[in-house]
């Protein structure tokens, strides 16, 4: 299980964002809209949304400063349905509207829910930018690897060969990594976890928020009705340890079934010959070959050749947890630091009356 | 230094005067420093520059040309004119793409060291134009620029390729004497601008003053020109283009609202200038945003706009088309937003740097649905400073995106603007939610996001931050008031026709149209919008002192129309709509008023000339029987001199 | 808010709803199933596929019925919130009064 990981970061992603008063607590009811929730029964979009509210209460911020701001899809009715300001603006858009929100204002906690299509296919411009800029947001990538919402064409993350509405004879398109695609993109915080498992999804999302910076969170959500299944290797209690690969900073990478000495009896290890990494069994390598999660290195290249073993078709194998969490100042509060002291009225005539101004005394 | 001309001098009443070169010849600031130079002497003036749409096309060619004319008067004028009256041709190519546009009997001072074998060659002369009779309509005066300019910066230990940069000083300089204009201006400017570098401003100068002192000394130049001040209000008056009346309204209009300014854009030809002079203004609260395309941009403006700032996304025709998905969803949040289009040459990617007034229905309906929001559009350059406040007062009073429609006439184009005083202007104000607004059955509050202001209909804007007043908004269609989602058929029916009503409602604080009609005896109506302004009272100016009646009116704002338009419509006979498109508008006042408006259109990304304009009135008073053929302009050439 | 297992289940057992559950939080008694409350995040998977149309959302629960809330409730008193019904296995915490229900009939 990952734990928030305390970088000791100057300024943590909440910052600026006013809090409770002393002793006042919210609790996840208070995050609970008066809304109908209306996703399929089943769908992993209902065990997101209570642990966000029950996570939320947890910052301790005030409920009017935080915001929500999705896309469309189904994942992108979230907004609706939690108590704070929110918007489910167009398909693709929200970290572009969230960067307007962000750097508008210091004192609110942004956070944008977007699908797999939503932020990968339409919107998948905006969502590489807003990474590299690093905004002050954290951006919840809700992977059903389908879409569903316009029920059931194959997605940008879903496997070749997926039969589908649009695809009957199977996909032929090469699905995208989006946890590869943010480390390329300089994301500073990149995490992947799962709709079922409470405890690791809050926890990933409170080292999210603590992050100043974009934080990039995909969660795997089934999808009942469209790709129900899709993530059954790393929910099926037998396959489980052999299909999800934790990472904990600063803990070795172990995962399969225990060996002899308790902990996961494979291991990751470096790939001497492509330079990437590899998985082994802990027993065969000597312990110091053993790969020593490091989320902080300033080099993504190995967070990078990790999110590799994630399988590109049906997914039995996952690395879990957070990849990468480096500090890097972010887009809005740079571009506030620029911004220099307000000038008014006075000072604006003295703007226009620059330049080459000339003077006719008398009507003429 | 003043000039002592020792010449005769010659007083015109106006003069055109259009500086050409390659695009690597400085042309745009000859020309400015000359309209800055015209400005200060107090003529009223208008200016039009031309550029390649390629940075830099092949050198001494005819697509890289760049051309900067201005007209200026000792009364008021309208238009950067038609026929130039003096040419600067720094090459062969510059003489060859302008000269059809001369008036017969206009100066031509060419470049003579450019007349080369390869630079005639290049722009297709056969023969050096110069040293035949081909120009024999005008008076040539072949002048060795560049070499001069070389005498004249030798001292300054410059390469020989830095020394002929200087030469479009030594052209202006002589510019400047022929028409007698104040020299201290620009050697000022010279002064500032090249501050760090001595030897470059040493011989700016320097080339400038050899050009002036050429002038008052060569033989050729027999005498020299006056155009007195013109009459002008008393005030204080700066040159300004469109673009940059454009940014200073923005500025004005976010300390007029107390509003910080948030502009999202995506860099686009010719609307970056906004994004560029925007960006300098970071102390008076502006952020600016080069998104990752224009859509991206309009999207960050709407969340500054969600988050209470004052929203503003600017681009053109190709960037428009981009933004209208956003567009609808700003309709649908009905958050305050301006979006600007400076207009250019379409459709795709089309004319850069060209002008056309293509957009307007793209504004108007460009968005799926029944979308409705307010368009305006500014006159002339400084009036894009006005026009920039009544968008945002707009967008702001009645919580909607407002669409600017600028075009690149404006934008380039500059003329004297009588400086406001920003202190006085109208405050506009934001009126944000500060509380519940709505009483529940059992005497609790609460407040619902689209309940609706009485008169404006406009909801409240509740930017968030503020306990109590947490809601949800979004794109699908809600319930008035509480703007929970509804897909209720009456409902919808109920919210389409409020949005429409919302925007209708706008008309009710515009002032009632204004017509032009001297006599009160016209049965021609001529009706425009936007850069259309100038041309159109050119036109209008010309057949007046032909002795007709002609009426005029111009719209400022194309949605909701004004009030009274119908009205004025229904009062004239026949109405004409010169516009640089195929008949937008006229489509629009026919559709709305069931007349007969008449279509008179251009696009060929210039704008209307003002005989042009005299033209198509002669025509449609021809049309009425007031005037008779002989009365249009058979010879433009001969009625342009006839009315000098 | 959560869904409740009521007294069809009682003796009848026949775990169709656990393969629904997306968070595994049904968990079984002696007697019968039992929802987590905490952990059951209201998705309504379990409510339609129950053939004994046991499951009930919270504010639905047949009058007759209303204790079981409190005995969903009750079974995790010891219990708590182990995160998954799987590694946990069958408990036989079933409150008092449920294991003292005389042995219901299906047919
Ligand atoms: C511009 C535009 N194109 C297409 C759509 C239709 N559309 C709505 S949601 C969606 C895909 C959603 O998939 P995903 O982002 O994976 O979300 P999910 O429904 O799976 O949560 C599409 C194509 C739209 N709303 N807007
Ligand atoms: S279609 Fe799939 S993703 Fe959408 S609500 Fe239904 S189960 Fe959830
Ligand atoms: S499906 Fe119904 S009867 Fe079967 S175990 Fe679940 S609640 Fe009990
Ligand atoms: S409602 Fe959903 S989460 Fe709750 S018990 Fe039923 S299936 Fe499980
Ligand atoms: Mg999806």
């Amino acid at each position: 299980m990952t734990t928030p990981i305390d970088l000791g970061l100057p300024t943590p992603g909440t910052a600026g964002v006013p809090t409770l008063a002393e002793g006042q607590q919210l609790t996840g009811k208070d995050f609970t809209s008066d809304q109908e929730v209306r996703w399929c029964p089943g769908c992993g979009d209902y065990a997101v949304l209570k642990a966000v509210q029950g996570f939320l209460p947890q910052l301790g911020l005030r409920r009017e400063n935080i915001v929500f701001v999705s896309g469309i899809g189904c994942s992108s009715r979230f907004p609706y349905y939690l108590d704070t300001y929110g918007m489910h603006s167009i398909h693709g858009r929200a970290p572009a509207i969230a960067t307007g929100i962000a750097t508008a204002r210091e004192d609110l906690s942004v956070w944008v829910v977007t699908g797999d299509g939503d932020a990968l296919s339409i919107g998948g411009n905006h969502l590489i930018h807003a990474l590299r800029r690093n905004v002050n947001m954290t951006i919840l990538l809700f992977n059903n690897r389908i879409y569903g919402l316009t029920k059931g064409q194959y997605s940008p993350t879903s496997e070749a060969g997926k039969v589908t509405k649009s695809t009957p004879m199977g996909s032929v398109d090469q699905p995208l990594n989006p946890v590869s695609l943010a480390l390329g993109a300089e994301a500073t915080f990149v995490a992947r976890t799962i709709d079922s498992d409470r405890k690791h999804l809050t926890s990933v999302l409170s080292a999210a928020a603590a992050h100043r910076g974009t934080a990039l969170v995909e969660i795997y959500q089934n999808c009942p009705i469209f790709n129900d299944g899709a993530f059954d290797a790393i929910k099926d209690r037998d396959r489980k340890a052999d299909a999800i690969i934790p990472l904990e900073h600063g803990e070795q990478i172990r995962f399969g079934p225990p060996g002899e000495d308790g902990r996961g009896s494979k291991a990751l290890v470096r790939d001497e010959v492509t330079g990437g990494v590899r998985a082994a069994f802990a027993a065969d390598v000597p312990d110091e070959a053993i790969l020593v999660h490091d989320a902080h290195n300033p080099d993504p290249s190995t967070a990078f050749a990790i999110s590799r073993l994630t399988d590109t078709g049906y997914l039995n194998q996952s690395p879990i947890g957070i990849f990468r969490q480096v500090v890097r100042p972010t887009y809005d509060d740079q571009v506030r630091e620029q911004a220099g002291p307000r000038r008014g009225l006075d000072d604006l005539q003295a703007l226009i009356d620059g330049g080459d101004v000339w003077t006719v005394e008398e009507d003429r | 230094m003043t000039l002592t001309p020792e010449k005769p001098i010659k007083q015109v009443e106006r003069v055109i005067i259009r500086f050409a070169g390659d695009s690597g010849d400085g042309m745009q600031l000859t020309g400015d420093r000359f309209t800055q130079q015209t400005a200060i002497f107090g003529n009223d003036l208008a200016t039009f520059p031309s550029f390649p749409a390629e940075i830099r096309s092949p050198q001494g060619t005819i697509p890289g040309v760049s051309s900067f004319q201005v007209h200026f008067a000792s009364r008021d004028i309208l238009t950067p004119g038609d026929h130039p009256d003096v040419l600067v041709a720094m090459n062969p190519a510059a003489l060859k793409a302008n000269v059809s546009d001369l008036r017969a009997g206009a100066v031509i001072i060419a470049d003579t060291h450019e007349f080369t074998a390869r630079n005639l060659t290049k722009a297709g002369y056969d023969h050096n134009p110069l040293e035949d009779d081909s120009l024999a309509d005008f008076q040539v005066h072949p002048v060795d620029l560049t070499g001069m300019t070389i005498e004249a910066v030798k001292d300054f230990s410059l390469t020989r390729k830095e020394a002929t940069r200087s030469k479009n000083m030594f052209a202006l300089g002589l510019v400047s004497w022929l028409y007698g204009r104040p020299v201290e201006p620009t050697i000022d400017h010279l002064t500032r601008k090249f501050a760090g570098k001595p030897n470059v401003r040493d011989a700016n100068i320097a080339a400038f003053k050899a050009g002036v002192n050429f002038g008052e000394t060569a033989e050729v130049f027999a005498v020299s020109y006056e155009v007195k001040p013109a009459p002008v209000p008393k005030g204080r008056y700066r040159n300004i283009t469109g673009n940059l009346a454009l940014s200073y309204g923005i500025v004005a209009a976010g300390r007029l609202a107390d509003l910080p300014v948030f502009l999202g854009a995506y860099p686009i030809t010719p609307a970056s200038d906004i994004l560029h002079e925007l960006s300098k203004h970071k102390d008076f609260g502006v952020t600016t945003f080069q998104a990752e395309d224009e859509i991206a941009a309009i999207g960050a403006a709407l969340g500054a706009s969600y988050a209470g700032h004052l929203g503003i996304t600017s681009t053109s025709g190709p960037g428009m088309s981009l933004k209208s998905e956003a567009v609808g969803l700003a309709v649908m949040l009905e958050l305050p937003l301006v979006v600007v289009d400076v207009q250019r040459g379409g459709p795709s990617t089309g004319l850069p740097t060209k002008t056309e007034q293509a957009d307007l229905l793209q504004a108007m309906f460009g968005r799926n649905g029944e979308a409705p929001l307010p368009v305006i559009a500014p006159q002339s350059p400084a009036d894009c400073f006005d026009a920039a406040l009544e968008a945002v007062r707009i967008a702001v009073t009645f919580r909607t995106p407002v669409v600017l429609l600028s075009d690149g006439y404006l934008a380039n184009g500059s003329e004297p603007w009588r400086l406001p005083d920003v202190t006085s202007l109208p405050r506009i104000e934001p009126g944000f939610a500060t509380g519940p607004n709505h009483k529940l059955d059992d005497g609790d509050e609460d407040f619902l996001p689209y309940l609706r202001d009485a008169e404006t209909l406009a909801r409240p804007w509740a930017p968030p931050g503020k306990a109590g007043l947490e809601h949800r908004i979004g794109g699908l269609e809600k319930s008035d008031g509480t703007g929970n989602i509804s897909y209720d058929p009456a409902n919808h029916e109920h919210m389409v026709r409020v949005r429409q009503a919302k925007v209708d409602r706008v008309a009710e604080t515009v002032p009632d149209l204004q017509v032009d009609d001297p006599s009160g005896r016209a049965r021609l109506l001529v009706i425009g919008w936007g850069s259309t302004y100038g041309p159109i009272g050119a036109g209008v100016r010309r057949v007046r002192q032909r002795g007709f009646d002609v009426a005029q009116v111009h719209l400022r704002h194309l949605n909701p129309f004004p009030r009274n338009l119908g009205e004025i419509l229904a009062r004239y006979d026949k109405v004409v709509v010169p516009e640089m498109n195929l008949g937008q508008l006229a489509l629009l006042l026919r559709a709305k008023y069931l007349i007969d408006a008449e279509s008179r259109t251009n696009v060929r990304g210039t704008p209307f000339g003002a005989e042009e304009m005299e033209g198509i009135l002669l025509a449609a008073l021809t049309d009425l029987g007031i005037a008779d053929a002989s009365d249009n302009p058979i010879d433009a050439r001969v009625a342009e001199e006839a009315l000098r | 808010m959560t869904y409740v297992i009521a007294q069809p289940c009682v003796d009848l057992k026949d775990r169709t709803c656990v393969d629904e559950c997306p968070v595994d939080c049904i968990y079984e008694g002696e007697r019968m199933l039992y929802i987590q409350p905490d952990e059951c995040v209201d998705c309504g998977a379990c409510e339609p596929v129950c053939p004994a149309e046991a499951i009930f959302f919270e504010d639905d629960v047949p009058d007759e019925w209303a204790d079981y809330t409190q005995a969903n409730a009750d079974f995790f008193a010891k219990l708590g919130s182990p995160g998954g019904a799987g590694k946990v296995g069958k408990v036989a915490d079933d409150p008092q009064w449920i294991k003292d229900l005389p042995p219901q009939e299906h047919d």
